[in-house]
């Protein structure tokens, strides 16, 4: 008997928890991409008004963010200082490699960023401001959508595991 | 058999109906339907289990084989 109380009471907390982690996920997105936003207008002042160097001007972009955002942009800011065959996209790309498990950013944001990245420091400061206010428009659209998502998926995946441990519990005694 | 697949039957009916407001809700009628439809399909294997006890008692007791 109290196996089996504790057996239903397991099954129904790992799937709320799985329920609340993946809705958490979608609440984590927007706030992400708004952060992105900011650390890419940032990044567009200090390389159109102060010239940094890119690898500079990223570590400084990066301490307005905080979490995963900031570790994205410290580690493309690392990996360019540190090996210097890679070129920014390059960086870039690993760095998003290894910080995109906990980054709640999809592909989409994530495909922007790239094409931002393999232009980053390879033209001129203009050229390069143009690119960052595109980017940030492209993200402002992505943002809005997050949202959208955000609004509609929360609350089902917070209802959908709570009530599938219970159905799982129910089905299984 | 006793009260409790009674009881079992009420409850995944109470939550499928929960999960097929939260489904539509989002806006995602085709996994709300397909949810309502797995639900109807576990309980209607349950009930066939007691259907075919029914009959079974029925032959034995008027006695048709």
């Amino acid at each position: 008997m109290w196996i089996k109380l504790i057996g239903c009471l397991l099954v129904i907390i790992s799937s709320a928890w799985t329920g609340f982690s993946l809705a958490e996920r979608y609440n984590k997105r927007p706030r992400e991409i708004r952060q992105l936003i900011a650390c890419i207008a940032s990044l567009g002042s200090h390389i159109y008004y102060v010239s940094l160097p890119l690898a500079e001007a990223l570590e400084r972009a990066s301490q307005i963010a905080e979490g995963p955002v900031r570790e994205l942009f410290q580690q493309t800011a690392l990996h360019i200082h540190t090996t210097g065959w890679l070129s920014a996209g390059q960086a870039f790309q690993k760095a998003l490699g290894e910080t995109s498990e906990k980054l709640a950013l999809n592909k989409p944001e994530q495909e922007i960023l790239l094409v931002l990245a393999a232009i980053l420091g390879t033209v001129d400061q203009s050229e390069q401001q143009k690119q960052l206010e595109l980017a940030m428009n492209e993200l402002e659209k992505v943002h809005k959508e997050a949202i959208a998502a955000r609004d509609q998926n929360v609350k089902m995946y917070r209802y959908l595991g709570v009530c599938v441990g219970l159905a799982t519990a129910i089905l299984l005694i | 058999m006793g009260l409790d697949i009674l009881f079992k039957i009420a409850g995944v009916g109470i939550l499928i109906s929960v999960i097929h407001t939260a489904l539509k809700q989002a806006g995602k009628e085709d996994m709300a339907q397909l949810c309502t439809l797995a639900g109807f399909a576990i309980v209607l294997l349950w009930v066939v289990q007691l259907l075919s006890q029914l009959f079974t008692t029925v032959q034995s007791v008027f006695k048709l084989f």
